[in-house]
């Protein structure tokens, strides 16, 4: 897949693959791009140009991970794109999940216990999901915002490596629900409602993919580097 | 085959709650019954998958029963009330407790869907399981660990961990919750067996 650039039209980005679409509308760039390449909308609207290549280009492809580059990018710019991400996923991506999942259970026509279960399944992984998000928000991201603002580790015993990592968690009971429909469910519901769920699915599923990668392969990295440096600093450790 | 569930309970709010409730699972048809004695106009039924839900110390009068049950697939579950009588009737798959709660509601579903699957004599098609695979698989769903496991079955730890990779290569389900809804979709388990942190 292409790598793009700053001199790459816009427009480019979009035909070229348009799941990157909800990625650019997370940096608040919306179309009507005229002839505009990536590094002219990115400057006109203040948005970091290398930042934004960078999360374009590991999106569209994933063995595009320029593991140095994304280590050099402020923790903030990072977790700012995190947040928005979640914020995407809560507002938009869940509900929209949810409705087609209960567009399925319309469609079910006799012994629907099955499906139902499929259901729960879901709603446990949804519960578990937004936990998960609500911790980043509202403990980690803090945290990390705190410590780069201050320099100062608060507490040793309170570390981003106390923090349950749950990646992993979430995204394989993602994975079983995708195989538990395709797989094992009796398919006795409309074909063309249950494709509908599967493909968003399909497509969160490499969302946050993504999302989880530069999570835990960049942020972290980072912040436990830093850590790390503090600690030295700090004579702790 | 057609499926009918009759709820029969004196009072209309159980009658409306349950049978809205197996609805949303079911699109059997429900009929709704004040007194037993009322089932005598559906004595002609025939050829049919009947789930009868009751109160535990009612009784069917012989002749209805002996007819729906020559005539039909007959299931019934019974019903209790807070006191539970000594002449309970014999033949229930399963005791509903008046003040049910979610969990037993998903047992009686369970319950009822499995009394269908029995007549539509679907048999299961578990993958390529082993049977001690399923007794693993089994284990897990009822919230068991590994250590407990291996007692239960009288073998090592290092075999039971094999047995968990094999299923989760073959079935490409990783999660106990996952697997738990493996196990119930294939019947390998009862839903009241459980551990419900798992699912609800």
């Amino acid at each position: 897949m292409k790598i793009f650039n700053k001199d790459d039209k816009m427009s480019s980005l979009v035909t070229g693959n348009y799941n990157l679409l909800p990625v650019i509308n997370r940096f608040g760039i919306h179309l009507g791009f005229k002839e505009k390449t990536i590094g002219e909308v990115c400057e006109e609207q203040n948005i970091h140009t290398g930042f934004f290549l960078a999360i374009v280009n590991t999106y569209s492809d994933e063995s595009y991970f320029p593991h140095a580059e994304l280590l050099s990018f402020s923790p903030f710019l990072i977790i700012d794109y995190l947040m928005t991400t979640h914020q995407y996923y809560i507002n938009y991506i869940l509900p929209k999940i949810e409705r087609l999942l209960n567009q399925v259970l319309l469609t079910c026509r006799k012994d629907c216990s099955s499906l139902k279960m499929i259901n729960s399944f879901y709603q446990k992984y949804k519960a578990e999901l937004l936990l998960h998000f609500q911790q980043e928000d509202e403990k980690v991201f803090p945290y990390i915002k705190e410590l780069y603002n201050t320099r100062v580790i608060k507490d040793p015993n309170n570390t981003l490596a106390v923090f349950e990592n749950e990646h992993t968690n979430v995204e394989v009971k993602l994975s079983d629900l995708k195989n538990l429909i395709i797989k094992y469910l009796e398919p006795n519901y409309d074909s063309n409602a249950m494709n509908e769920f599967l493909f968003a699915l399909f497509q969160f599923e490499k969302d946050i993919f993504d999302h989880a990668r530069i999570e835990d392969k960049i942020l972290n990295v980072q912040v436990l580097k830093y850590e790390k440096q503090l600690k030295k600093l700090n004579g702790i450790g | 085959m057609e499926e009918s569930v009759f709820i029969i309970h004196p009072s209309e709010i159980i009658r409306k709650g349950l049978a809205w409730i197996l609805q949303e699972y079911f699109s059997m048809e429900i009929t709704q019954l004040a007194a037993v004695s009322e089932l005598s106009s559906f004595s002609e039924i025939t050829n049919n998958q009947i789930i009868i839900i009751m109160e535990a110390d009612c009784h069917i009068p012989d002749e209805i029963w002996k007819k729906l049950k020559r005539n039909n697939h007959l299931s019934v579950i019974g019903f209790l009330g807070h006191e539970r009588k000594n002449n309970s009737y014999p033949a229930y798959e399963f005791e509903l407790q008046e003040r049910f709660t979610a969990l037993q509601i998903q047992q009686l579903i369970q319950v009822v869907r499995k009394s269908v699957a029995k007549q539509r004599n679907i048999i299961s098609v578990n993958g390529d399981l082993t049977v001690r695979e399923k007794d693993v698989i089994r284990l897990i769903a009822m919230g068991y660990a590994n250590k407990e496991i291996a007692d239960r079955l009288n073998i090592s730890i290092h075999t039971v961990i094999s047995h968990r990779k094999n299923i989760t290569e073959k079935l490409n389900i990783k999660s106990i919750s996952g697997l738990t809804v493996y196990a119930i979709m294939n019947s390998l388990i009862d839903i009241k067996d459980i551990n419900p942190e798992e699912l609800i």
